[in-house]
């Protein structure tokens, strides 16, 4: 098949390829290949074996054509040999000289007879030849004359379809044996010996002969290949599903070979995990199984009650695919965990819409999204590459971007670096003593622009200085909102597995520690906007003192400032108390009520199997393990899975309990805890570096090229200025869109998975495989 | 027009939107995802405008634009 070349047919050609193939089908197929198999291998065998004699004779009439040419040059020189020998024998060389060409030929042939010279022709591949000669001449000792030409075109073997380049030659020599001797020679180093006839005119017929026959088997030889071919397109056209019913017959096979025979009842059992809300439809679909193929014996579905751990399985549609796979590629999520994927399914593109905030690149992405929504189906079944295919993957990841970067674009006030005046400026320019606007501008009087950063901030000087204080103050708080958040699914992960140790030895502890500190940093800048400090006439007080303040000199403000509010010195005391309060609450509160519960159990004399203690002594290792979230933890994470796996394997589900390990995962917890709060809220900053960085970009951008070329007019002007444009708008879609995005997704990958999963995540399950068609196929694609 | 009620409003807004999405998210197994989507939507770009309209409520600098055209 594949020496011929003939194409498939995809197999999207066909209308389902994901439905289970029938029974019948597969013993079709069966007779069907058998059948096609003998006649094509039939049909190769004729093919070949035409092939093969057309070889011999192509061989033949070069062969012939060549020792013609040999004979007619050899004539001469045979004519002064003769001379030589026979030197009175006039009248027979008077008779040729009569008898014109033709009888000369056959006279100068004759008399190789007469001279006792016997010849051999033939073909022989063309690197043998110099091996040839040289055995010859050293077996003969010199005792022939050879003659060989080479073969312009070369020859085709038939079995393997590969060309040779082959010579003629033509040997003559004496005696019997020696021809004989250059036979058998000839014969062993692979050359094809032909009959050659020495009288030119039977060699003219030979030659005619040949032709004829060449050409016979060239008619028959096309219409076999082109049955071959026939048959092989044929096959070609449906191969490519019969391999995917193979593969499925194959796989399902595969699965029912798991399956434990019982001796005594006769009946396979097959144990298997099924989603709780499907085994209706499990159920109706073996019964309807069972009534179509007729069976007596009824197919009987049972849960069986187990205490292992079943593996973690989320429905997904097309829209929370791509959502679910971010989660999954951090860690496979504990069974009945919260499942991040949900919030992250806003969270995710949001946090990237902060840093990526403009609203012209939002729509562009919007549109690439809606684009590929659009054309979803068409392009789901044609091959992409990979890159596109990732972001085709990632098409409502997209579109959600799309739109949450239009929004905070029209909050930053930016579209494609330019400012959207939506509504009046709060602000108005001052004139001066010369009737000019500016430098300087006032407030109009009790009004607030209603929606996003004002306008009229665009290109004035000090815009870096209040947008840098502004998105810096944003990142802090979006942080303590989103770490606040993930903090809460730790309480409704704690309370789903009912294990309250969890809420009060670590989550507790921990939320008044990040609010003592974090929250109330929060509350300060909130606090600090809504405070009209030029109406009390004072100067407010630098946020970042007063933390640092709290920090080293607990009871006292910085000195020579204003406090922000009333007793503020105190306030700030009682809650830095606070946070350190949790501190030991958190590292000793777990590890020891855990000893008390399992020195109780001990005491009523629980031992062995089944020790609820142990059990949550075991969650709550792998709890520690997982909050502390990070790279460090990673080595944790891996024996974490581990164990779990083993556990699976054994039907083991406990441990001794080690009050020193309990301690020590519960000592890294809370050092770990502690310590993120603030590198996790330092990391937040990103949200600002990076929307600066794409602001500041994209305002680059705009006065390199488009600003220059509205310096030109005229027809000259507008050419320069479509080209600058096309410029323009390239460098916008991929370096600002496409690299500057990439870099956006990343960082809010790293936010989601870093600092917010490590609030709550404990991530040790095991995914659930379904046995399935669509994934086998689409795993091992059937090219 | 905007002055400090406006956050009020705007979480007014924002909850009965909450509510909304909460009770006409269609029904089926894409109901809490819906509802989630929707409201932590809402949500967040509500306190993403909160956070902007605060920061300029009572702005500590004024913007300052030497070289101006007069028409600007």
């Amino acid at each position: 098949m594949e020496k011929v070349g003939v194409p498939m047919r995809s197999i999207y050609d066909f209308n389902n390829p994901f439905t289970s193939p029938s029974a019948s089908e597969i013993d079709e197929l069966a007779d069907k290949s058998q059948s096609l198999e003998n006649r094509i291998a039939s049909l190769n065998e004729s093919y070949e074996t035409l092939k093969r004699r057309e070889v011999e004779l192509t061989e033949w009439r070069w062969v012939l054509r060549e020792a013609g040419g040999f004979f007619d040059r050899a004539r001469g020189q045979t004519e002064e040999i003769r001379h030589s020998l026979d030197n009175d024998d006039a009248p027979l060389l008077q008779d040729v000289e009569h008898h014109g060409e033709g009888e000369a030929a056959a006279a100068a042939d004759r008399s190789f007879s007469v001279m006792n010279i016997g010849f051999v022709a033939g073909v022989i591949p063309r690197e043998r030849i110099a091996a040839f000669e040289r055995i010859l001449w050293r077996t003969l000792r010199g005792n022939l004359y050879m003659n060989q030409s080479e073969i312009p075109e070369p020859i085709i073997n038939p079995e393997n379809n590969e060309e040779v380049s082959k010579n003629v030659f033509i040997i003559f020599a004496h005696g019997k044996e020696i021809i004989a001797k250059i036979r058998k020679i000839s014969e062993s180093l692979g050359a094809d010996l032909y009959s050659v006839d020495e009288n030119s005119e039977l060699r003219r017929d030979q030659i005619r002969e040949v032709n004829t026959r060449l050409s016979d088997l060239a008619s028959v030889l096309r219409n076999t290949k082109s049955t071959l071919d026939a048959e092989l397109t044929a096959i070609g056209r449906n191969l490519a599903a019969w391999m995917v019913i193979i593969k499925k017959e194959k796989a399902t096979y595969e699965t029912l070979n798991k399956f434990s025979y019982d001796h005594q009842r006769k009946t396979l059992i097959a144990e298997a995990w099924a989603p709780t809300n499907s085994l209706g439809l499990i159920k109706s679909t073996l019964s309807d199984v069972n009534d179509r193929a007729g069976l007596s014996v009824p197919t009987i579905v049972n849960q069986i009650k187990t205490s292992k751990t079943p593996p973690t399985y989320f429905k997904t549609n097309r829209f929370t695919l791509g959502f679910q796979t971010i989660i999954d590629a951090y860690g496979t999520i504990k069974y009945r965990e919260v499942n991040p994927a949900l919030p992250a399914i806003v969270t995710f593109p949001f946090m990237f819409a902060v840093m990526f905030g403009d609203f012209g690149h939002g729509l562009i992405l919007l549109l690439a999204a809606v684009a590929m929504i659009y054309f979803e189906n068409k392009l789901l079944r044609s091959k992409l590459d990979e890159l596109f295919g990732m972001i085709f993957y990632g098409r409502y990841i997209v579109f959600m971007m799309g739109i949450f970067s239009m929004y905070t674009g029209l909050i930053y006030c930016d579209a494609f670096s330019l400012e959207l005046p939506l509504f009046k400026s709060m602000w108005e320019w001052d004139t001066n003593d010369k009737g000019e606007l500016g430098p300087n501008s006032h407030r109009i009087d009790g009004y607030t622009y209603p929606f996003g950063l004002d306008w009229r901030w665009h290109g004035t000087d000090n815009d870096l200085l209040f947008s840098n204080s502004y998105k810096m103050k944003l990142s802090i708080l979006l942080g303590w909102c989103h770490m606040t958040f993930s903090l809460m699914w730790s309480l409704v992960n704690a309370r789903y597995f009912k294990t309250p140790i969890d809420i009060w030895g670590n989550f507790v502890p921990g939320m008044i520690f990040f609010q003592s500190i974090f929250g109330y940093l929060s509350f300060s800048i909130v606090y600090k906007w809504i405070i009209d400090w030029n109406a009390r006439g004072q100067s407010p007080p630098s946020l970042l003192n007063m933390l640092i303040y709290m920090f080293l000199q607990p009871g006292t403000l910085e000195p020579g400032t204003a406090p922000l509010y009333k007793g503020q010195a105190t306030l700030q005391m009682i809650l830095l108390m606070m946070a350190l309060i949790c501190v030991p609450v958190m590292l000793f509160l777990k590890p020891w009520y855990l000893r008390r519960e399992h020195n109780k159990a001990r005491a009523m004399g629980y031992r062995g199997i089944g020790e609820s203690t142990r059990v949550s002594a075991l969650d709550d290792d792998e709890d520690e393990g997982h909050a502390n979230g990070g790279r460090q933890s990673f080595g944790d994470d891996d024996d974490g899975v581990a164990m779990i796996t083993q556990d699976i394997g054994h039907g083991e589900e406990h441990e001794e309990f080690d009050f020193g390990e309990v301690m020590i995962h519960q000592v890294i917890h809370t050092i770990e805890f502690c310590l993120n709060c603030v590198s996790h809220t330092a990391s937040y900053l990103r949200l600002w570096a990076l929307s600066l960085a794409h602001q500041r970009l994209s305002i680059v951008l705009w006065d390199m090229t488009m600003k220059i070329g509205f310096g030109f007019t005229g027809f000259v002007g507008s050419i320069i200025m479509v080209c600058i444009f096309f410029g323009w708008f390239m460098l916008t879609v991929f370096v600002l869109c496409i690299m500057e995005g990439t870099s956006a997704m990343l960082h809010s990958l790293r936010l989601h998975w870093v600092e917010a999963m490590s609030k709550h995540f404990m991530g040790d399950g095991v995914p659930f495989e379904p046995f399935s068609f669509k994934t086998l196929l689409e795993e091992d694609p059937v090219e | 027009m905007a002055n400090g009620w406006a956050p009020f409003i705007g979480a007014i807004v924002v909850a009965i939107f909450c509510a909304a999405a909460w009770f006409l998210a269609p029904k089926g197994e894409n109901q809490t995802t819906w509802r989630s989507t929707l409201v932590l939507s809402a949500v967040s770009m509500y306190i993403m405008w909160l956070i902007t309209f605060l920061a300029q409520l009572h702005p500590l600098i004024t913007p300052y634009r030497p070289g101006l055209r007069p028409e600007h």
